[in-house]
């Protein structure tokens, strides 16, 4: 019960109170440039929730089995080799290379994978793919599951990972297809013209970021929620 | 076609305010709104940049003449990614709270398009000089961009300026600034200032 | 014939990344193993440094740290503050949960009978500038010593705190204030049992 739990306030936190672009300014490129309309809007964030659920699955097996601090697969080989079995080994110093390649691979096989068997699919949001390899998101996601598989005593499952990974997507999706509806309506306001390029676009993510503060705390309440409900 | 390339000195004045990343460029907005809420985070995020810019930028140059046109991305990718490590762990070593307070925002350095667009804009066709003086004009107007920000939401915020106190003890702090909205808010009324002021000159002339 | 030319053609075209790659490898591993060590002991002092404000008496060069399984099963550590003279004064429990805004993360100081809080130290917050963010602060922390580790600390909200184990919540952040005390109360909740078991066990076991 206390993993449901956990996973909820995963969930929650991801999508809304921590939200992706409002919260940790991640992924603000597309939000800002791919908001004109609400129906490329919600195809980009179909998009990035896609790869950004690939690419979580891959970096976390990569960081668990290879990358963190003491991993199983160089510390087997460390010892072959002959190696002290007291010495941690550590290749997380290759992380960063590791993720930017997980991500352009995830990426393509996206793509691939999509054209072929998801042709109506691959025309709603396959112009995207390829702008997503520079989505700071994704890697910021990559980056959030690692912090999580540091401390040998409380490691974050693959479960876990993926939860963060999805409702981070969603979260986003859910950032950008709002600020398209509004931008719509905004082109028929009259805007101060300095403000017309990306001013307007920044001032009304602002208030949406003052909006989604309201969340703050919803996690804790929930896990109170559900504590007695199931005790 | 070389004749047109702008000169070492063009590229090191146009990086500062005519071609300013943030102002004009739009790039590397994701840093310029997280790390801005005081100077000392923002000043150590622009020299973690600024070092990543100046030893890709030099780097790409020196082997541009080698650069196969399709892996071109992938040598610049490789390149970041390993200049950022390094800044990382430097950081880590030497600044270990400021490393903890930026967080994942150092790493995100990686895909921060501002460098991987000097890259390809000006490292991979120029000489090491010229793509040396691009990266730090660069460099400083991105600290610029970063410190004008940091300096409204960290006196506004918090009424201090590198820590120090510069308002009165009466200033009811608008903490509102430092949080993620204030972000927002105060690049949004920036970039519209500059807009106007750049505007204003165009028309006035 | 013409397979091995466009393998010819492959390595040609690659040489340059697998150059550098072999380049920045090497030039990554001289990084970690010049600034590792340095990096793995500012991990180390974040924590070790504060363990002598925690634990009155403690010396941080002397303090060791050890693996502990609490009541419900969950692999923990804690460290075990020796005083300069090897003394043992106390332990500090690293512990974390659920804030306003994130997860909290504290420091615990507690006397080496594990009956009275020393000190609380908070190692990462994220909750609201200018409301919740104070508890970090001297004064709400300081309310916390001096406790007794055999009643769960309970928060009020009127200044000052009458009963023997209530603490004053910071005004305007109920939440982070009430968070804060229910950390502190789970964590030694869990420990207490397994950390006097510690200090009990003959040192045969190789404590």
């Amino acid at each position: 019960m206390d993993t449901f739990i956990t996973l909820i306030q995963i969930a929650v936190g991801a999508a809304l109170i921590n939200n992706f672009v409002l919260h940790y300014f991640v992924g603000i490129c597309p939000f800002l440039g791919v908001s004109r309309r609400l129906g490329t809007a919600f195809g980009m964030g179909c998009a990035v929730t896609f790869v950004i659920s690939v690419a979580a699955v891959l970096s976390w097996t990569f960081t668990y089995y290879i990358l963190r601090p003491g991993a199983p697969l160089p510390q087997w080989v460390w010892q072959t080799l002959g190696g002290s079995s007291a010495t941690t080994v550590d290749l997380s110093v290759l992380s960063y290379i590791m993720y930017i390649f997980v991500i352009a691979a995830s990426v393509q096989f996206v793509e691939m994978y999509v054209r072929r068997f998801f042709p109506p699919l691959y025309k709603s949001f396959g112009v995207f793919l390829p702008l997503i390899t520079t989505n700071c998101a994704i890697l910021f996601a990559c980056l959030e599951i690692m912090k999580h598989l540091q401390d040998p005593t409380k490691l974050w499952g693959l479960h876990e990972a993926l939860t963060l990974a999805v409702f981070g997507g969603v979260g986003f999706t859910i950032a950008i297809s709002m600020m398209a509806a509004i931008r719509e309506e905004l082109e028929m306001c009259d805007v101060p013209r300095p403000l017309r390029s990306a001013g307007i676009g920044l001032i009304t993510a602002g208030i949406m970021a003052m909006a989604f503060m309201g969340f703050t705390g919803v996690d804790k309440g929930i896990e109170n929620t559900l504590n007695l409900l199931l005790k | 076609m070389a004749l047109q390339e702008p000169t070492a000195l063009e590229r090191f004045v146009n990086g500062i305010l005519p071609e300013n990343p943030v102002y004009r460029q739009l790039l590397g907005m994701c840093p310029t709104l997280a790390v801005t809420g005081g100077m000392k985070p923002a000043m150590t995020m622009a020299a973690a940049t600024a070092f990543v810019l100046i030893s890709a930028n030099v780097i790409i140059s020196l082997i541009r003449g080698l650069l196969r046109p399709h892996l071109r991305i992938l040598v610049f990718t490789l390149t970041i990614a390993t200049f950022v490590t390094i800044a990382d762990r430097l950081l880590a070593a030497y600044l270990y709270q400021m490393s903890k307070e930026l967080g994942p925002y150092v790493p995100l350095i990686i895909v921060n398009c501002l460098i991987i667009s000097r890259c390809e804009i000006c490292a991979s066709k120029q000489g090491v000089a010229t793509a040396a003086s691009d990266a730090v004009g660069m460099s400083l107007g991105f600290a610029l961009a970063l410190a004008s920000l940091a300096t409204v939401r960290e006196v506004l915020g918090t009424g201090t300026w590198f820590g120090l106190a510069v308002l009165p003890q009466s200033w009811p702090n608008w903490g509102i600034m430092v949080l993620p909205p204030g972000a927002f808010l105060t690049l949004g009324l920036l970039l519209g200032l500059a807009e106007w002021v750049g505007q204003k000159r165009r028309s006035g002339v | 014939m013409n397979d091995t030319q466009k393998q010819r053609g492959y390595i040609s075209q690659a040489w340059l990344v697998i150059l550098l790659a072999l380049l920045y490898g090497g030039a990554l591993a001289g990084v970690q193993t010049t600034l590792g060590p340095k990096i793995a002991e500012n991990k180390k002092n974040e924590t070790y440094n504060v363990i002598p404000l925690l634990v009155p008496g403690a010396d941080k060069t002397k303090t060791v740290e050890l693996p502990v399984t609490d009541i419900d099963g969950k692999r923990q550590r804690v460290y075990k503050a020796v005083s300069a003279d090897g003394k043992h004064v106390g332990w500090v429990l690293p512990a974390d949960g659920q804030g306003f805004a994130d997860r909290i993360e504290l420091l615990i100081g507690l006397d080496a009978s594990v009956s009275t809080i020393t000190g609380l130290y908070v190692l990462d917050q994220k909750e609201t500038p200018g409301l919740g963010n104070f508890i970090s602060g001297e004064a709400f922390r300081a309310q916390f010593t001096g406790k007794s580790t055999d009643e769960p600390i309970t928060v009020v909200t009127f200044d000052p705190a009458s009963g023997i184990n209530e603490i004053t919540a910071l005004s305007g952040a109920t939440i982070s204030s009430d968070s804060v005390a229910a950390i502190v109360n789970s964590a030694i909740e869990n420990l207490k049992g397994p950390i006097r078991e510690l200090r009990i066990t003959p040192r045969g076991r190789g404590g």
